[in-house]
């Protein structure tokens, strides 16, 4: 039974995929039972685990405890249909008639709530089994995710009655209940992403009430390096002073939004295991 | 005015946070330093290249200042929602009614949350500029994208939307009454509205309903201005320049990508690795590092050469056969002009 949804989020590139792996390695090696989800059409860990085979709507195991599955809003919509109607003729008709699709595809907050119906029906006791414990969401980049945050309110809005309607409340609801849900705001310690950090964790805090942690990423430990090495003319020299600066200022920054704050070591190598299995040790 | 035959179009693709906005400006640069009269239309620049451009908090094309020919250099910030509902307004021109549509609670959460429709109005905001004129080249920054082919899916997405089909199955013959359903005639339809009520209630299907029979009538404009926006996509001044990050799973991305455009008839220009070295360590230097850096500096180097290594041999059995292009990692932040004229003397050191 799903036991905690964990959704990571943040600026494009900023290491949004990576830290979503790490954190789901870190809880299957504490033992318990974790699914690593993407969203969208194509998966981004086939190619960066190296995996060979394909990423669907169906678990496949990568590790052990780990488990990794990619949600489209179709599929996802699919299935609570398959739930709801029962009928696989039905659910046929709706998905296989070419105007009906267009139409689903199109449906504006559908695909949506359909991907956070997916995730949350577990606690919402709604839907098939959900046997994993915990559930790691390598979400949407910042616009997008609070697009997706907003779906289930602006459809509560816009249709107040009927299972649409009733499905949206509870979605919300379970999305807003810290116990089980957390949000990962992942930054690096440059000016945009950190500027992006702070609006959106206002906006998390604000418009949805939730209180999101900072991991920032990339960083470099240079606690151990005397200034007077770094006050030296060496390019290299030049540049981690410039680095210190910048991740001091940033820090400090990032701190002033009240938000707890983490950070991710920036990893010096290409091994996706490597990386992932060093990023969860330290988070 | 109409468009010249020669206005140049150059489209920068590729997943978010590569440095699209930032390569698109110095192209930009480089054109106009070529003497052409160049407009640079933007996504989402960070505050410190917005005034460097000169468009911060505008939205009408500026000319930036500081730039010194010989061509001329423009720049301008893409306004999703206001591009998104003037193409909507411009298509439903006389049609009684129309505002309507901008009042739908399912048209404002379409143009806000579907995903797609900011690479929609990027293209139309493009589209508009080149029908426009004035321009011999344009340059098109694109959405961040969480894969870099969601920008070539985007069109087709949304114009599925404006597909005469679907208002038909709203029609609604005798105008007003209750459960417009059962006025449908299609039986196969009517069942196909059913299913989808009993999942979505049946509010659900009345909003999708007046929002379909809203746009009836003047969809076959949307549908034109569409087609046209592809027709200048695919059109020999068209060139996709595809930036990608430094890293395996990107380049996979890439590569895929690139033939994905090329298969879509579209012309590929160029393909751009950004950040492929850290200038900072590739610098040649008299001075002396401080033995305290030197572990660091050799995991540093040591990496970078692995790192290099990877592409070397990804590039020597790539697929396609564009030119693959490098970018080094900057030492100094690109803040100012200076900035991007840096970016753009080593885009034309690497083969621009
Ligand atoms: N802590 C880290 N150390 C080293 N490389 C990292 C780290 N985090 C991310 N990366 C690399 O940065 C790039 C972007 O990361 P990714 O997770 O794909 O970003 P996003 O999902 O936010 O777009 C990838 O090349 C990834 O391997
Ligand atoms: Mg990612």
């Amino acid at each position: 039974m799903t036991e905690e949804i964990h959704f990571v989020t943040g600026k494009g590139g900023v290491g949004k995929s990576v830290v979503a792996a790490s954190l789901a390695l870190k809880e299957a090696r504490r033992g318990r039972k974790t699914l690593l989800v993407e969203l969208g059409e194509r998966s981004f860990y086939k190619d960066f685990f190296s995996l060979g085979r394909e990423v669907g709507y169906a678990p496949v195991q990568i590790a052990e405890n780990l488990d990794l599955a990619l949600w489209s809003g179709r599929d996802s919509l699919r299935e609570y249909a398959h739930h709801l109607l029962k009928v696989e003729a039905l659910v046929k008709l709706l998905f296989e008639n070419s105007v009906s699709r267009s139409l689903i595809d199109i449906a504006p907050a559908l695909p949506e709530l359909a991907i956070l119906g997916k995730a949350t029906s577990g606690p919402r006791r709604h839907g098939p089994p959900a046997p994993h414990q915990v559930l790691i969401i390598d979400a949407f980049a910042t616009g997008h995710f609070l697009a997706l945050l907003q779906a289930p309110r602006g459809m509560a809005e816009a249709v107040r009655f009927g299972p649409m309607g009733e499905q949206s409340r509870a979605i919300e609801a379970v999305l807003t209940d810290p116990k089980v849900t957390r949000v990962h705001v992942v930054s690096l310690p440059e000016e945009m992403p950190v500027k992006e950090s702070e609006e959106l964790t206002e906006a998390l805090t604000t418009r949805f009430g939730l209180r999101p942690d900072i991991i920032l990423n990339k960083t470099i430990d240079l606690a151990g390096v005397s200034d007077r090495a770094l006050n030296t003319p060496h390019p290299f020299a030049v540049h981690m002073k410039d680095v210190k600066d910048r991740q001091n200022e940033m820090r400090d920054r990032l701190l002033k939004t009240g938000c707890p704050l983490r950070e991710a070591p920036l990893i010096l190598s290409d091994d996706p295991w490597a990386l992932t299995g060093k990023i969860a040790e330290v988070l | 005015m109409t468009a010249t035959t020669t206005t140049q179009v150059m489209v920068f693709v590729g997943s978010g946070g590569v440095g699209k906005t930032t390569l698109a400006a110095a192209a930009g640069l480089l054109a106009a330093r070529a003497g052409k009269k160049v407009l640079v239309l933007t996504i989402d620049p960070s505050r410190r290249l917005a005034s460097t451009l000169g468009i911060e908090g505008s939205t009408e094309a500026t000319k930036v200042p500081g730039f010194e020919g010989p061509g001329e250099l423009w720049a301008s910030i893409v306004d999703h929602r206001r591009t998104f509902d003037e193409f909507v307004m411009k298509a439903a021109k006389h049609a009684p009614g129309a505002e309507k549509i901008l009042k739908n609670g399912l048209y404002r959460q379409l143009t806000t949350t579907l995903a797609g429709s900011q690479d929609f109005s990027a293209l139309e905001k493009l589209y508009s500029c080149y029908k426009d004129g004035g321009y011999d080249v344009l340059i098109l920054d694109t959405p961040p994208a969480q894969h870099a082919r969601e920008f070539l899916e985007a069109p087709a997405k949304i114009a599925a939307l404006f597909q005469e089909g679907i208002a038909r199955w709203f029609r609604d013959p005798q105008s007003g009454g209750a459960g417009f359903l059962q006025k449908i005639v299609s039986t196969g339809t009517r069942q196909v509205l059913k299913v989808l009520e009993t999942l979505t209630g049946s509010d659900f299907i009345r909003e999708l309903g007046d929002f379909f029979r809203t746009i009836e009538g003047w969809q076959g404009r949307l549908q034109e201005r569409t087609t046209a926006v592809h027709r200048l996509l695919v059109s020999d001044e068209t060139r996709f320049y595809l930036v990608t990050g430094f890293d395996r799973a990107k380049w996979l991305e890439a590569e895929s990508f690139a033939r994905d455009i090329r298969q879509a008839g579209y012309h590929l220009g160029r393909v751009i690795v950004n950040r492929a070295w850290p200038q900072w360590l590739a610098e040649k230097t008299e001075a002396p590092l401080d033995p305290e850096l030197e572990p660091l500096h050799q995991r540093f180097v040591e990496y970078d050469r692995k790192r290099a290594e990877a592409l070397d041999r990804f590039t020597a059995d790539w697929r396609g056969e564009q030119k693959v292009l490098r970018l080094p990692e900057l030492s100094e932040r690109v803040y100012d002009l200076q900035g991007l004229a840096k970016v753009a003397e080593a885009l034309s050191r690497g083969g621009w």
